[in-house]
């Protein structure tokens, strides 16, 4: 192979890596030290300006000192710890039995396409989370089967303004809509001993857990602004959670919380 | 029976342990680590729990809470040869001050959309500061506990786990 479309290749390989790492909910120092080690089992030093909607990365060829630098685009972001835990591992293995670039593509490639678990069976699971925060804030069962019911048409709704390009802020402010609007006809009709409990827990499925461990993450590890920006992220996310379900509130005259 | 402390502790604890695997799966983790993610979000529910029980604030009670999943996760991470975020991030999420970051907001609603009373408005200004930096410091120590015992090991711990 000609040395240019090597190094080519290679840093367009390491891009994607290092983006489906970003997008799928590594912090800054994990795709960093991922990164490293692709690049030394593929026999180049690697540079990264990792920020959160693109990366820069200067690529050095070892022996020849030839660079090349490219900048790529963040894809939409989406938690996937499969993904993250199986190109961890892929990176060790790359140095240890030093994978080559088909190798590393190819695994790659069938981490991508690795089946995911069913809508249905993440829809129900969720809703028990839901229905276990209920318990937990001292709600009694019908509660909880209240919050069951609207994080699961919550999360439903969610999930399917996904699919489409619709603005996040804008996804999870109708979600929170729809999830305390179902969760509001037990404060209304008073149904179970504690209702605004199964109004307050029906949002928390969308609670952005992962961008703000995330956030302090990069902030301990000294990667101040990603994690700023991650912070003002789940801040932001947060902030769509509660305008949603202050209108409820506001729409149905509800004043207890 | 139903009305023993211990007993609500332990049944909170467990549906503690169910909210983490619903936001595991919702966070797509390997299989294999399913029963790993479910016994730590238990874990991590029971000593909150007992902490609090035991009138300790709520801060500590989730450090001591995160601590011990940050340092539970070192055996299970060596055992099935999976990056510890894969386990720690879905065992933590039930303890997430979402509750807290709501009533922040609420407050702030108050403040900003109703007419009040200057002692109202007191009450609100109070509520923002103390939720919203309780809100920041549960997010602390929840950090600070889970990732703590990895910063503390290192390097040479990161590269015997492969993590």
């Amino acid at each position: 192979m000609n040395r240019k479309t090597n190094i080519e290749e290679s840093i367009n390989l390491l891009l994607e890596i290092s983006s489906l790492l970003m997008s799928s909910g590594a912090n800054t120092k994990r795709v960093i030290d991922s990164l490293n080690r692709f690049a030394q089992a593929l026999h180049f030093k690697s540079h990264a300006l990792i920020s959160h909607k693109s990366i820069i990365m200067t690529l050095i060829d070892i022996r020849t000192k030839e660079s090349y630098t490219v900048v790529t685009q963040i894809p939409k972001y989406t938690v996937d710890l499969t993904i993250v835990s199986d190109i961890s591992r892929a990176s060790w293995k790359a140095i240890d039995s030093k994978w080559n670039y088909q190798k590393i593509n190819q695994k790659i490639t069938a981490i991508k396409n690795k089946k995911k678990y069913p809508l249905w069976i993440e829809l129900v699971m969720v809703s028990l989370a839901g229905a276990g925060f209920a318990k937990l804030f001292g709600g009694d069962y019908l509660n909880m089967s209240l919050a069951f019911l609207a994080t699961f048409i919550g999360l439903f709704v969610s999930k399917k303004l996904h699919n489409f390009a619709v603005n996040v802020y804008v996804r999870v402010f109708i979600a929170s809509l729809t999830a305390s609007g179902i969760a509001a006809i037990g404060v209304i009709f008073f149904i179970g001993s504690k209702p605004e409990i199964a109004l307050a827990t029906s949002v928390l499925f969308l609670v952005p857990g992962v961008p703000l461990i995330n956030s302090f993450n990069d902030l301990y590890n000294n990667h101040i602004l990603n994690g700023l920006v991650r912070f003002v992220n789940g801040f932001l996310v947060v902030l769509s959670i509660g305008l949603g379900l202050i209108s409820i509130m506001l729409l149905f005259n509800i004043t207890t919380l | 029976m139903i009305h023993n402390p211990y007993f609500v502790i332990f049944a909170n604890s467990l549906w503690s342990g169910i909210a983490a695997l619903g936001f595991a799966i919702l966070f797509n983790i390997p299989k294999k680590v399913i029963t790993t993610v479910l016994f730590l979000g238990f874990l991590a529910g029971l000593i909150k729990a007992l902490f609090i029980h035991f009138e300790f604030n709520i801060i500590i009670a989730t450090f001591f809470a995160a601590l011990s999943v940050g340092i539970f996760s070192i055996p299970f991470a060596s055992r099935v040869h999976k990056p510890i975020v894969v386990f720690s991030i879905p065992s933590i999420i039930p303890m997430i001050p979402g509750f807290f970051a709501y009533k922040t907001i609420l407050a702030i609603r108050q403040f900003t959309f109703y007419k009040i009373d200057n002692v109202q408005r007191d009450r609100m200004l109070d509520a923002i500061f103390s939720n919203g930096f309780m809100t920041l410091f549960i997010l602390f120590a929840i950090t600070v506990g889970v990732s703590g015992p990895m910063l503390i090991l290192g390097k040479d711990m990161t590269r015997r786990l492969k993590d």
